[in-house]
């Protein structure tokens, strides 16, 4: 409504003017209403421009056009007074399409930024999510470091407080015996009649404790002393054949038969012949072992060497025992698992470490008719031997 | 009474120890049978004397504290000295609570066993001089009639002659001549002694 108000404004200004001039100098002065329309359209819309139009013809013809003061037109001023509204026309068409299409222009661009604005709001958002996410997931991270950090400490603890407990247990037991078997031979000789036979077989049992606290000692400070494998050229059916010799008062003395097939073709193997005799024994005690509750077929230990494609060697120890269940075999290499009361659980671990630093693979599998199967591999390094 | 010869059975599956425990136990005189499984030892008969057990926790097969229990079970009340390698405490806390007598590590000093032995021996010989008492007490109370039970009940609650004959029913004479069959066949000193008596066997049912 205001931009018709500005048009009647700007109308009557410039029929005041138009008037005031007249009255001085005579001649109509009409182009103020083309300024008067010029300026309604222009900030007054296409309305206010029109109201202008009409409110500028209707002025002209009532005091400009003779007649003057009545609405009619001389015929002789028609072409002249319809030409100046054509032409009032024409403007406020014109500036009207001009000024509608730069409106649409400008809408555009508002709309643009609002549009623009929003999208921006938004990828802030999901930025501004992203970072807290990025935040919580580097927080997880460290914390699951941190975890595993603690993990690996408790695993590493455990190992060393198990390995000390285990032989703490091994070296106490032999000392309880030496301790009770001295207090027997201190009682048998403080007695009114000092009993000689007695003290003396209680003082050679606190002797043989001794002696196996002191064996046991050996194998511990031997187990650590191999640690660093001396290698040199073995042959690997040698070393089975003196292992087996080792073996050969248990296995008789347990009813166990040892079956060798060992292959001519073997290559020689690079390693510490020492290691891998305690790798064969720990597997040929273990299959006697596995074969102690077997009474209704032949207590058969099968020792098998074969070279393998790649220039590989492979030992395997078949028993006929009491096999491996699905839930053992998974365990069988872990450190202090044992299924004997009296093991320590460390054979295999210790068979396996020694075979992988020989570059090799020690594993076990069931063995078709009851019973399992060891075997490792050692790569070659050298020609069959002649 | 006359007394039996007192047993300690030690239990390790440790040759060389059990051989020194036994020979340390033998040299002051007592009687040792030796066994080298918790198994062997509830396989073999028991003699019927005054025992302990001297017992090592860590056993293949059944474990020292899983034959605690197992006697228990079974009512055996014989009184054990657990011997360990490594005596931590939830364990002793658990052997203690079944009754252990005694709990000693290894490697166990001769003296300590030796007068752990004793007191075990000593206590259940106490036991079973408890025991053997309830068992006389209860033939002589099982040799009563039951008129004369009823007579005794109501003796030992406290009632007057005149009150018991009311209550049964029986001239004050009858009950007199009850209660002096009760006196006798109980052979009860006093009111106080048969009293003392009868509670015993209340507060220990028969197995």
């Amino acid at each position: 409504m205001a931009s018709h108000g500005l048009a009647i404004m700007l109308v009557s200004l410039a029929l005041l003017v138009s008037l005031a001039l007249q009255h001085s100098w005579g001649n109509p002065f009409w182009f103020f209403f083309s300024v008067a329309v010029i300026l309604s359209t222009w900030f007054g819309r296409a309305g206010a421009g029109w109201l202008a139009v009409v409110g500028s013809t209707l002025a002209v013809m009532y005091y400009f056009t003779p007649p003057i003061h009545s609405l009619a037109v001389n015929p002789g001023d028609l072409p002249f007074f319809l030409t100046f509204v054509a032409c009032e026309v024409g403007v406020t068409h014109l500036i009207s399409w001009r000024r509608k299409s730069e409106d649409a222009l400008r809408h555009a661009r508002d709309e643009l930024e609002i549009r623009v604005a929003e999208r921006t709001s938004a990828l802030k958002n999901a930025n501004d999510a992203m970072v807290l996410q990025m935040a919580e997931q580097k927080r997880t991270e460290e914390t699951l470091q941190a975890t595993r950090t603690e993990l690996a400490r408790v695993a590493r603890i455990t190992t060393i407080g198990e390995l000390t407990a285990s032989i703490a247990h091994e070296v106490n037991q032999p000392l309880a015996a030496v301790v009770a078997n001295a207090d027997a031979c201190v009682a048998w000789l403080s007695r009114e009649q000092p009993d000689l036979v007695e003290a003396r077989a209680a003082a050679e049992r606190a002797t043989q404790g001794a002696t196996r606290a002191s064996e046991v000692i050996a194998r511990i400070r031997s187990l650590i002393s191999k640690a660093t494998p001396e290698k040199s050229r073995v042959q690997i059916n040698q070393v089975v054949e003196q292992t087996a010799a080792l073996a050969a008062g248990q296995a008789s003395k347990n009813n166990v038969a040892i079956e060798f097939q060992l292959s001519p073709d073997v290559p020689n193997v690079l390693g510490d012949s020492i290691q891998l005799q305690q790798v064969v024994l720990n597997l040929i005690v273990n299959g006697i072992e596995a074969m102690n509750s077997v009474a209704d077929r032949p207590r058969k230990l099968v020792i098998r060497t074969q070279p393998q494609s790649g220039g590989q060697i492979r030992v395997s120890v078949q028993d006929s025992g009491v096999g491996v269940t699905a839930d053992v075999m998974g365990r069988l290499f872990e450190p202090f698992f044992t299924t004997r009361a009296k093991g320590m659980g460390m054979g295999l671990p210790i068979s396996r470490s020694i075979i992988e630093a020989h570059g090799g693979k020690l594993w076990a599998e069931s063995n078709g008719s009851g019973g399992a199967i060891f075997s490792f591999t050692l790569p070659s390094r050298d020609e069959p031997a002649a | 009474m006359k007394e039996v010869d007192p047993v300690v059975f030690v239990i390790d599956d440790d040759r060389m120890i059990r051989e020194g425990l036994q020979s340390l136990i033998r040299s002051v005189g007592l009687r040792v049978e030796t066994f080298a499984s918790a198994q062997g030892f509830l396989a073999a008969k028991r003699p019927d004397a005054p025992a302990c057990l001297v017992l090592d926790v860590r056993m293949p097969g059944l474990s020292g504290l899983d034959l605690q229990v197992k006697l228990g079970e079974a009512g055996a009340q014989i009184p054990i000295i657990f011997i360990t390698g490594h005596g931590d405490i939830p364990m002793s806390v658990r052997a203690m609570k079944e009754g252990a007598h005694e709990f000693l590590t290894k490697p166990v000093r001769g003296q300590d066993l030796l007068d752990a032995i004793q007191k075990a021996i000593a206590s259940d010989r106490e036991l079973r001089k408890g025991r053997l008492e309830l068992t006389e007490v209860r033939t002589r109370f099982d040799s009563l009639t039951p008129r004369e039970k009823e007579v005794l009940d109501l003796v030992v609650a406290g009632l007057l002659n005149k009150q018991i004959a009311d209550r049964l029913g029986m001239s004050e004479l009858t009950v007199k001549t009850h209660r002096a069959h009760v006196m006798e066949k109980t052979q009860a000193e006093s009111l106080a002694h048969l009293v003392r008596m009868s509670e015993k066997l209340k507060n220990s049912p028969r197995k």
